[in-house]
């Protein structure tokens, strides 16, 4: 019998009932211990399930593992083989997959509901007696090895990587959750994996996520019993703190060369620390201001003003104990300098206090009108879900967010902004040819590295 | 008739007259009727041609407007390739009542978004925000097929901005130059041998006149049609449309130049064997290849065949080609798939995916081909193979239509192709009563009979002609 825990939905009566409307939709179980929380829609006769584990990348004995663990699954069982696994599941139309953040991890599937429980039992089969065959496995090792190698013609990819490993340096959050190449072959030890795997199903704390039809909760028993989850004893729930310092006194530029490329990548941002990512509606308006779309300031003045540009994109997010902010972009080599010129007065202007006010208003009144959006397809309002509470957070901040980002000035923005982004706090890099390095030094001090120290 | 699929279509009959029901009125349907999707459509055509859909769906406060005009890369003559696509980035560039920048602030101002695409058969415009701000959407829709701009100056601007969009689809992707080479050899000498981007030397020479040319000729009402799906009232939407657009005149000679457009010899392959390799140099660590057989236009049948074979054979991790190819104890492939490419006029069947590092390249040419003219066909489309496909696409029709967009796009798209958005019930009976011996056959006549080009990108090839 599904016990209903009270709804925890606290939201103050704003004009917006829609969002009361859907919250109604959303209800909390105990499920024998482990904690679901479920929203409502009957328009479909699918489902989405995600199941939310309190630990991700930064639990890795070896790198990569969580990630490898979770992702080979389906590479074989004690009774099926990765083909029976997989045409099973493929056969009925089912998505399933990780996705492994430093933080947390997820596992979803999605799916019809009336084939829920034949493929719930070979969900749960694959989480309870997956065996990584040795077989199987050197092979995916082999595989992703070929495909990090591949990365070159990826250029946009490997500046990402690159900007990653650069701008987080010295964090717990540098490292990639997929490993380095130099990783993978250490990952080829079945034994290990299924150690993980055993971390992640009896010990991390755990918690679904289920958008769908009523009759999908018939999954529980499944769940209870087959995958074997239940709150007694996976209590585990990281939770790693990380100070940085605060002595960068300009800018760190990277020049990351990568053969065949007449355009140049550029990545511009920090790390964001826990108290630079509390202001969840300042910085989610800072990011719409700088980059969030068609007319935020950086498409305008990069692509509209100067044509430098197809895209411009920026954003300022936090996980629950830290942060980044991101500007990136990419130009033809020949534009580099200008476009770095342009984004420097940008953000200079904004550490001022100098906000466009057009744009701002755009951003503000993009941001309050598309609300409802969030609410349009369950799977993308379960994210949120998810999101809020992993960092701890009410989801009266969700439901109130267009009252909250009435409250946001742009001089809290302009605040928030000069400081995440900036310029001499910044990590810029530009993936490109080594050609660059003279007009680069003209911002300061350039360091070269080579792409594949990134692979 | 295949049971599960009846089943399975049973369900989508129910789910989408429940669609219907959020909008307004649920079509009673029956056990004993045929079962079959039922979109809740509302039709209009204006005096002038113009042709308007409505879905109404009163769930949130929010919907989506799409504008199609049929036309594309196709309609290009030489001299003039990436016309099209460059007028694209033009409608956002300013019109009579909503100047240059205006447009685009205006909507996200209201909570909305925009954007565009275009391929060779049609240029698709889209917006979705909150439904209250439907009067507005539709003025300025009207506002730029009437008043378009095309300021010089703003001109030069976006060339600029469609040679770095170029940059990125093509001269630095390999993914992107194998597929440009791709079009280029199986359509050759036909309007879809090339790029919808258009060649870096028409693009220099496009001018403001070559714009405004395309634009009279082909964005007029006669070839548009717009579909509106969200919380709006369809007569209302009539309403509003009908005073925003029924002042445009229809294009009178749009039937002739369309019906020079259209001629199918323009389109037809020129030669029935195709047989060739192609080696083109690129950055890529381990071969990048395509493997292109001509392939049927959308519409008959057998190009619905077609998409089932292909993902019989290239769809997901039980495929064929990736079970034996890649799942398999000495890969030959690290990746693969299969793509039924289908256009207004003609087609393209592919396989293409990227080498296993150190398996020859030349060793796997040979191997693909002979696991296609000897194995392919009867070990991978079995009844349980092509039970599967149907039960994805079913699947993938739910995803499809949770959007408003994504149903305004769902019947819009079958609006312009086929001149029907009715046209889906066709579509789903036919892919409901395809058989396993048909998807065979067709295996059998367009990939075991036939011949291919086989095209690869690395960086150790040395490049051929």
């Amino acid at each position: 019998m599904l016990k209903l825990i009270t709804l925890v939905l606290i939201y103050s009566l704003t004009s917006i009932s829609h969002a009361a409307d859907i919250s109604s939709k959303v209800q909390k179980f105990d499920w024998d211990g482990l904690e679901v929380v479920w929203v409502e829609d009957e328009r479909f006769p699918t489902y989405d399930v995600s199941v939310y584990f309190a630990d991700g990348a930064l639990s890795d004995e070896l790198k990569g593992d969580t990630s490898a663990a979770l992702g080979l699954l389906s590479l074989g069982t004690t009774r099926y083989s990765q083909k029976d696994l997989i045409d099973h599941l493929e056969f009925f139309g089912v998505s399933s997959g990780p996705y492994v953040t430093h933080e947390y991890s997820l596992y979803s599937v999605s799916g019809l509901v009336k084939d829920s429980i034949p493929t719930f039992k070979r969900i749960c089969h694959m989480f309870a007696d997956a065996t990584y065959p040795k077989k199987e496995l050197t092979r995916e090792i082999k595989r992703s090895r070929d495909a990090t190698l591949n990365l070159v013609s990826d250029k946009s990819t490997i500046a990402s990587m690159a900007f990653r490993e650069l701008s987080l340096a010295g964090s717990p959050y540098a490292y990639p959750v997929s490993a380095k190449y130099q990783d993978l072959l250490k990952l080829n030890n079945p034994k290990h994996l299924k150690k993980r795997l055993a971390y992640f199903n009896n010990e991390v704390y755990k918690r679904v996520y289920i958008s769908g039809p009523k009759e999908i909760l018939k999954i529980k028993e499944i769940l209870n019993q087959e995958c074997g989850w239940n709150g007694k004893t996976a209590t585990f729930k990281r939770d790693q703190k990380f100070e940085k310092s605060d002595d960068q006194s300009q800018p760190k530029i990277y020049l990351v060369t990568v053969p065949g490329s007449n355009q140049a990548q550029v990545r511009i941002g920090k790390l964001m620390s826990e108290e630079e990512i509390q202001p969840l509606e300042t910085i989610e308006l800072l990011s719409t201001y700088l980059g969030g779309g068609f007319t935020s300031l950086l498409m305008r003045e990069l692509r509209s003003s100067r044509g430098l540009v197809y895209g411009a994109g920026a954003f300022a997010a936090g996980q629950k104990h830290y942060g980044r902010g991101v500007i990136q972009t990419s130009t033809k080599n020949e534009s580099v300098k200008e476009l770095l010129t342009v984004v420097k007065g940008l953000l200079d202007d904004l550490k001022a206090g100098k906000v466009r006010q057009d744009i701002f208003d755009v951003s503000k009144g993009r941001l309050e009108g598309s609300y409802p959006f969030r609410f349009e397809k369950s799977s993308d309002f379960l994210q949120q879900l998810i999101y809020l509470d992993h960092i701890d957070t009410k989801y009266s901040r969700f439901l109130n967010f267009p009252d909250e980002l009435k409250k946001v000035s742009s001089e809290d923005m302009a605040k928030w902004g000069g400081r995440i982004f900036d310029w001499n706090k910044l990590t810029i890099v530009v993936q490109g040819d080594k050609s660059l390095e003279k007009e680069l030094s003209e911002f300061g001090k350039v360091i070269i590295k080579n792409y594949k120290e990134f692979l | 008739m295949n049971r599960s699929l009846f089943v399975l279509f049973s369900l989508a009959l129910f789910i989408l007259s429940s669609c219907s029901e959020l909008a307004k009125k649920p079509e009673a349907t029956s056990a004993s009727e045929r079962p079959t999707i039922n979109l809740d459509v509302k039709k209009w055509e204006l005096d002038n041609g113009l042709r308007l859909l409505v879905i109404e769906d009163n769930t949130l406060p929010i919907m989506s407007y799409y504008t199609f005009y049929e036309v594309g890369g196709r309609h290009e003559g030489p001299g003039t390739t990436g016309a099209t696509h460059f007028l694209e980035h033009m409608m956002f560039r300013g019109s009579k009542n909503y100047p240059p920048q205006v447009f685009d602030s205006t909507i996200e101002k209201l909570g909305g978004s925009t954007n565009a695409y275009t391929n060779f058969d049609m240029t698709v415009y889209y917006e979705s925000l909150p439904s209250a701000h439907l009067k507005r959407m539709i003025e300025m829709e009207a506002d730029r097929v009437k008043g378009l701009l095309l300021v010089p100056e703003l001109v030069e601007k976006e060339r600029q901005v469609v040679f770095e969009e170029r940059k990125m689809r093509y001269e630095n992707s390999p993914d992107g130059k194998l597929y440009l080479r791709m079009m280029q050899e199986v359509f050759k000498d036909t309007p879809y041998g090339g790029s919808v981007i258009g060649e870096v030397e028409d693009l220099k020479k496009l001018t403001p006149d070559n714009l405004r040319s395309f634009h009279d000729k082909f964005y007029v009402p006669n070839n548009m049609v717009i579909v509106i799906a969200g919380d709006v009232d369809a007569d209302d939407v009539y309403s509003l449309v009908k005073d925003n657009f029924s002042d445009i005149p229809k294009a009178e000679n749009l039937k002739e130049l369309k019906s020079q457009n259209d001629d199918k010899q323009k389109y037809a392959f020129k030669t029935k064997n195709i047989a060739k390799e192609i080696k083109l140099n690129g950055t890529s660590r381990t071969p990048l290849f395509m493997y292109a057989f001509q392939g049927l236009p959308i519409g008959p049948r057998e190009s619905y065949v077609m998409d089932i074979l292909s993902s019989v054979i290239g769809d997901g991790e039980s495929s064929w080609l990736n079970q034996t190819l890649v799942k398999t104890r000495y890969p030959q492939l690290s990746s693969v798939y299969a793509s039924n490419y289908t256009l207004q006029h003609n087609g393209v069947f592919f396989i293409g995916g990227e080498l296993s590092n150190k398996y020859s390249l030349s060793r796997f040419k040979s191997n693909l081909n002979n696991l296609i003219k000897k194995n392919m066909c009867d070990q991978a489309v079995t009844e349980r193979t092509v039970q599967k496909t149907k039960n994805q696409y079913l699947i993938g029709f739910f995803e499809g239509l949770k959007t408003n967009a994504g149903v305004a796009h769902f019947a819009g798209l079958r609006e312009s192709f086929f001149g029907d958005y009715k046209e889906y019930k066709k579509e789903i009976e036919i892919y409901e009563n395809i058989t396993t011996s048909e998807v065979k056959d067709a295996c059998r006549k367009y990939l075991e009979s036939a011949e291919g080009i086989f095209i690869s990108i690395w960086d150790k090839n040395k490049e051929t002609n």
